[in-house]
């Protein structure tokens, strides 16, 4: 066992060690798992066991226990033939049992040859499940997009592309709960799509807009497919073009995918994948994906959101008012709503307005997502109610901070 | 990948043990001709004496084990698979049938069974040197199978067939905790004792006997004058045969070690001495390190014939093996040379 070995699973194990959250969630997954086979067979809780016990296997080799290790690894790709990284692993525990490691991943200089480029993926692969694991959010913070969530938003999904990684969100009372975090591939060529065919994935605040019966896709997208809106109106607005990016499975030959694999989607393993479609809503579920998840606690996203709370209300009240040249105020010179320029939604505004009468409206389920990028925005959801009436349109609006001033730039009901 | 189908390895090396040293005179005597028979090749003859003797004792380990490897031999590898599965159950406690168990598993690709198997020879008999080395092979080969799984590549044709040893003949199991290592062997030849300077400096062809105890001898004088020199003198050079051996062996100095063995020296299996030496070159080479250390060295010598038993502390890399070995040496000219290499346990 040669240092170079020992360090790399030290350093993950060490991590490890530290990341109680994470741990706890390890331990949990792996006494489920190995308690009994039903576990197993019990859909509802395999997500995440497989990474989990790799990490195991990690973690006993940091503590120099290669016999546990390694026995540890002969199950997991009993388990989960096609994980191509715990096979790596399998392969370089019983290599030390032969003689001396070298390197992770330290494979008969002919094959290394042959699928160098595989191999480095793995390498990959094995380092970004460790550093998510290692650098876990700060207990009680949140992705800062999320700003407020209506309680309509069940759930909520963040993407961290530097990180491969996936973070599933529970939106209660007491506000958002981290619940599971799953590795993730995106595109080929990385992030930031801009065009059809880049091979990248789009970075923004999307929304899952279907659910695909499994049984219509072919294999290589494995147990489903949820699709995102992109291209959003931001997207639209900004001329990015492509389309189809969904998340989806593994193929049945391929536990995982390379953390840079994808045509622009992104793919979870396929237990990953089921217990989110199992969990997420279509049309309300928000998936914001960024390079970076910038985790902050919830008050100061509160704080920073007072200039657009302001904004919004000076916006209702404008509307519940009827002042319709105040609430043209609002909305941006280059205003766009399916194609409506702004002067043609002018007359549908005043429509609207004419409609309410001066009834003050109410913003029911409103949620905001920030997305600052070059520009400053804002994507709000609600449903605009009139006072003395049940229920009314719900309504997105993308909004765009203009120097000190929020304006709307989109504006749309939801079918 | 297909693994299944691949013939088992023509070079399977044989160790040869010296347990008939331990086997009652009785039995010895049939033992030693079936092992005969079947070291020429007459297996046919092997096994007809075999099923005589079975039929008069079905229950002997010794003879059930020489029909695993005639059965084996003969290509009956289900047969042999299942004699050496029941002498596992009979004798758990015996090493050899799991190291033959694994050896057929290995020869028909189930790796997973040759090293379960392997690893019971090991938990039975912590020191068994044949199967580490074999232990080490099926490692090997289940690295290579998930390596070419991770990578996903079809392995099916880029790794060869580890060549496992198979174990020809067992210890007299009735002679329990007398492996002939705990025996107390007829060599009480004064291995302690250093001998005098003068007879080593004479007789030591061996040029790297360096590490031999001689320089701590010389002051005195006294000391031998008891035993007849010439006996003293050829267990020293016996010693520094041995020694220079060892040396050869964890230096990876493959001249030296290979010309440490004599034109008689018979190499294990059906194997050609240019195909052992081949064996044992990509053995040596193909290790990072070795030390070879010699412990509890006996050396009796009769005439120009000798035998040399030790305690040897192997290691190579991550491979850390202590077994007893027998050598049996023969003056050749002015120099000692192994005719013989045996391991006991």
């Amino acid at each position: 066992m040669t240092q170079g070995f020992f360090a790399f699973l030290l350093i993950a194990a060490t991590g490890l060690l530290t990341a109680a959250p994470a741990g706890a969630e390890v331990g949990k997954k792996i006494q489920k798992n190995e308690s009994s086979a039903n576990a197993r067979r019990n859909a509802a809780s395999n997500d995440g066991v497989a990474e989990a016990r790799l990490i195991e296997v990690y973690r006993l080799t940091g503590q120099g226990k290669m016999r546990d290790a390694l026995a540890k690894a002969e199950n997991l790709v009993r388990d989960y033939p096609n994980f191509q990284l715990a096979q790596l692993v399998y392969g370089d525990l019983l290599t030390s049992r032969a003689r001396p490691l070298h390197k992770f991943g330290d494979v008969p200089e002919a094959l290394a040859h042959k699928a160098g480029a595989t191999l480095a993926e793995l390498r990959d692969e094995s380092q970004a499940r460790i550093k998510a694991l290692r650098e876990r959010p700060p207990a009680g913070t949140i992705p800062s997009q999320f700003l407020a969530l209506s309680p309509r938003n069940k759930h909520a999904i963040a993407v961290d592309a530097s990180r491969s990684r996936l973070y599933l969100f529970e939106n209660t009372a007491q506000g958002l709960n981290l619940v599971a975090d799953y590795y993730i591939s995106v595109g080929k060529s990385g992030i930031e799509k801009m065009v059809e065919g880049d091979a990248r994935t789009p970075l923004g605040v999307y929304f899952i807009t279907s659910n695909l019966d499994p049984k219509t896709l072919r294999d290589f997208y494995g147990s489903g497919a949820l699709p995102i809106n992109y291209p959003n109106v931001l997207d639209s607005k900004r001329g990015k073009t492509g389309r189809g990016i969904w998340l989806h499975g593994t193929p049945p030959n391929q536990f995982a995918r390379a953390p840079l694999a994808s045509d622009g989607c992104v793919v979870l393993a396929n237990p990953d994948l089921e217990r989110i479609i199992r969990t997420v809503e279509v049309r309300t579920t928000p998936v914001v994906i960024s390079h970076r998840i910038d985790w902050v606690p919830p008050h100061s996203v509160r704080a920073q959101s007072k200039t657009f709370e302001e904004a919004l209300a000076a916006w209702r009240t404008a509307k519940s008012n009827g002042d319709l040249q105040q609430l043209l105020s609002f909305y941006t010179a280059d205003f766009n709503s399916q194609g409506k320029t702004l002067r043609e939604w002018e007359s549908a505004l005043r429509n609207e307005v004419e409609r309410v009468k001066g009834r003050p409206i109410q913003l029911k389920d409103l949620s905001y997502l920030r997305w600052t990028d070059a520009a400053d925005t804002m994507v709000v959801t609600f449903g605009e109610v009139p006072d003395g009436t049940r229920s009314g349109p719900t309504k997105r609006q993308y909004w765009i901070r203009e120097g000190n001033q929020w304006k709307i730039f989109y504006e749309g009901n939801l079918g | 990948m297909k693994h299944g189908s691949a013939p088992i390895s023509q070079f399977l090396r044989l160790a040869i043990l010296a347990g008939s040293l331990a086997l009652t005179a009785a039995h010895a005597d049939e033992y030693g001709d079936v092992n005969l028979l079947m070291r020429t090749g007459k297996l046919a003859e092997a096994q007809t004496k075999v099923d005589q003797y079975l039929a008069a004792k079905p229950r002997d380990p010794q003879m059930r084990f020489f029909k695993g490897v005639i059965q084996r031999e003969t290509g009956k590898t289900n047969d042999a698979i299942a004699t050496f599965t029941k002498l596992t159950e009979d004798y758990p406690e015996l090493p050899e049938p799991y190291n033959n168990l694994a050896v057929l598993y290995a020869g028909q690709g189930q790796y997973d069974k040759a090293r379960a198997a392997l690893e019971m020879a090991i938990r039975t008999n912590p020191s068994y040197s044949t199967a580490h080395e074999n232990l080490g092979d099926v490692y090997a080969k289940l690295a290579s199978q998930a390596y070419n799984k991770a990578l996903q590549l079809d392995g099916g044709s880029t790794t060869a067939q580890p060549k496992l040893a198979l174990i020809r003949e067992l210890f007299d199991p009735n002679a329990k905790g007398q492996r002939p290592g705990a025996q107390p062997t007829p060599a009480p030849a004064a291995p302690a004792a250093p001998a005098t300077p003068a007879a080593t400096a004479a007789n030591s062809k061996p040029a790297a006997v360096a590490t031999a105890p001689a320089p701590a001898a010389p002051a005195s004088p006294a000391a031998p004058a008891a035993k007849p020199a010439t006996a003293d003198t050829a267990a020293k050079d016996v010693e520094a045969a041995v020694r220079a051996w060892a040396k050869a062996w964890a230096a990876k100095d493959m001249t030296t070690y290979l010309g440490a063995y004599g034109k008689e020296f018979d190499p294990p299996g059906k194997q050609s001495r240019s195909s052992w030496e081949s064996e044992r070159r990509q053995r040596i080479v193909s290790k990072n390190s070795i030390s070879v250390r010699l412990e509890n060295l006996s050396v009796s010598v009769n005439g120009n014939k000798a035998v040399a038993k030790f305690r040897q502390d192997y290691k190579a890399d991550a491979l850390s093996v202590t077994s007893r070995k027998t050598l049996d040496l023969v003056k050749s000219g002015e120099r000692w040379l192994i005719v013989r290499e045996s391991t006991g346990t």
